[in-house]
């Protein structure tokens, strides 16, 4: 279960802590954007340059970032196959009917900057933005889908109610597994159908406690005066300042020049 | 407006299926005062969490009204102020958190109260610091141990100031430890706060501190009074609940002439009054 760890809050106090959510959310929305737009290398370097800093200026530990790239290799690994064996080009390698080419091994890599760069943004994202901070900047941001009558508020209280229980879950998740285990259930059978039977006693006893849990957590709401239309004031209600004002405008430039440089680059 | 909790004539049923009726509650009648500490006490099925749920209006009574500081609970319109008035915390400490750090759990009651941003700070780091969860303000609630988890819903509780505090069996999924420090929490907020206290148990070692002991079987009040004169009184072994230790050493004690006063409520207490007697 150590994989859940990864990409949750840590706490701090550095700048791009306090930066507010939705500056946050923007600036990755703007990094994606870039990253999708961009082929070029040297503009992909200065994406991955402005995300060390970022992680530098937070605080946060290089290692557990390292740990947590490492954790997407098979995805990294495939991407970079996919590309290599299937762009036509100067072959490099070749295996049966296949060939690795050079334009693909290349534009392999530059996929793998790209996922890697987009991989450290919600990292950053996440591990720099309390769960509810970050319900609450997606719920701002999506305020104006209310005037169209679709209830953002309640969706906001969901994903943050998700954030709460999602590692409850796999706790529960994993004591069922080793109670079924404990009882023969075999996960790591050849046999498709027993595999299912087994994956089925978790999922199962895990589907009857949330169950039970949705009613008791609506309990504990309701005695404490939550209403579906409540207020808009929180403690840690949103309010920009100049830091995002100056974060927005810099990742925006960053961004536009995305623009420039691919014309250039043509 | 008169102060205090009136139970009056109350039945609950639940409508199992169509036709199928459960009765878990049978014509309750019942008063507390504010300032009191009072223990409700009974075997599982006998109806405590139902009377718990009616006291702050997650339930309707069937018949019969209860009223709050004089408020119906049965009016919607009154249930916002009722559930300030009337706190709960229930029995499992993972079911009733709601925000994924804990000092967002403690504003939840506040802002939804609509507080200005001032006081909900100023109550966060009260109840915070009442609960002794100062260290533990930026945690994630899974991070906590089951009695850490179960301090937190009190202060989460305790920051909308309520002046009743309504507890479900929060001690029976704790350890020891956390039991204790549970229970001595709730006293001292009894004492130091004035917040009157419901704490409901299967077991009668929880309740020793009350000032008053209500027995529900069945759906229905079969004793009431002083704890130590309900659990002399036969009709409690009958339901299967042992009298406490303290109350067994008393016992044993005064059959031995060794007079006891009323106001031992715990061990350390009956020891020391042996000692300065001895
Ligand atoms: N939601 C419900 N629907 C139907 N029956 C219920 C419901 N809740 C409780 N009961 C029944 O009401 C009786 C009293 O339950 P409860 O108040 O939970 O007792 P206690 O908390 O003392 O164990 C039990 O017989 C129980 O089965
Ligand atoms: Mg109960």
């Amino acid at each position: 279960m150590t994989g859940m760890k990864l990409g949750q809050y840590v706490y701090g106090d550095s700048l791009i802590h306090r930066l507010d959510p939705r500056t946050k959310i923007i600036c990755c929305i703007l990094a994606v954007i870039s990253v999708m737009a961009s082929v070029n290398l040297y503009y992909l370097l200065c994406l991955l340059l402005l995300m060390v800093t970022a992680i530098v200026s937070a605080r946060l530990n290089p290692k557990f970032i390292f740990k947590a790239i490492y954790q997407i290799k098979t995805l990294l690994l495939i991407t970079l196959l996919f590309q290599a064996f299937l762009t036509p080009g100067k072959a490099v390698l070749t295996i049966g009917t296949i060939t690795m080419t050079r334009e693909g091994l290349a534009l392999g890599s530059i996929n793998i900057l790209r996922l890697i760069i987009l991989f450290m943004g919600s990292l950053i994202l996440l591990m720099t933005t309390t769960p509810m901070k970050l319900s609450i900047g997606i719920e701002c941001i999506l305020r104006p889908l209310e005037k169209i009558n679709i209830p953002v508020h309640n969706f906001a209280t969901i994903l943050s109610i998700s954030f709460r229980f999602l590692p409850t879950l796999f706790e529960e998740a994993s004591i069922i597994r080793n109670a079924q285990k404990s009882r023969g259930s075999q996960f790591d059978s050849p046999e498709l159908m027993v595999k299912i039977k087994s994956y089925a006693a978790i999922v199962i006893p895990l589907f009857e406690a949330s169950l039970s849990r949705a009613g008791d957590l609506g309990e504990a709401m309701d005695s404490r005066c939550y209403t579906s239309h409540p207020n808009q004031l929180r403690m840690n209600s949103l309010k920009m300042k100049g830091q995002d004002v100056l974060a927005l405008v810099s990742v925006s430039v960053i961004v536009l020049a995305v623009i420039p440089v691919s014309i250039l680059m043509k | 407006m008169s102060e205090g909790i009136e139970v009056i004539n109350v039945t609950k049923q639940y409508n199992v299926f169509a036709m199928e009726k459960i009765e878990a509650l049978k014509d309750i009648n019942l008063s507390i005062s504010k300032g009191e500490y009072v223990g409700l006490l009974g075997m599982n099925g006998s109806g405590k969490s139902t009377l718990a749920r009616l006291f702050n209006g997650l339930l309707k009574p069937t018949k019969g009204r209860v009223y709050i500081n004089g408020i119906d609970t049965a009016d919607p319109v009154n249930l916002p102020e009722v559930r300030r008035l009337v706190g709960m915390v229930f029995q499992n400490p993972d079911n009733q958190l709601v925000c994924p750090i804990v000092e967002e759990e403690i504003a939840f009651g506040p802002e939804n109260m609509e507080l200005p941003l001032e006081e909900i700070r100023r109550r966060v780091d009260w109840a915070l610091q009442v609960c002794g969860l100062e260290g533990k303000r930026h945690h994630a609630p899974h991070l906590l141990s089951g009695g850490q988890k179960q301090m937190a819903a009190l202060s989460s509780v305790l920051a909308m100031l309520p002046e009743y505090l309504v507890l479900d069996e929060p001690t029976s999924m704790l350890d020891p430890q956390s039991r204790r420090a549970l229970l001595d929490q709730i006293y001292k907020l009894n004492k130091q706060e004035g917040i009157t206290i419901i704490l409901i148990s299967h077991n009668p070692e929880d309740l020793l501190q009350a000032d008053r002991l209500i027995v529900l079987d069945q759906g229905s009040i079969c004793l009431e009074g002083v704890p130590r004169k309900v659990h002399a009184n036969a009709k409690i072994k009958e339901l299967g609940l042992d009298a406490p230790s303290l109350y067994q050493l008393i016992d044993h004690l005064e059959s031995n002439k060794f007079p006891v006063p009323e106001s031992i409520k715990s061990i350390p207490e009956l020891v020391e009054h042996i000692c300065l007697e001895l």
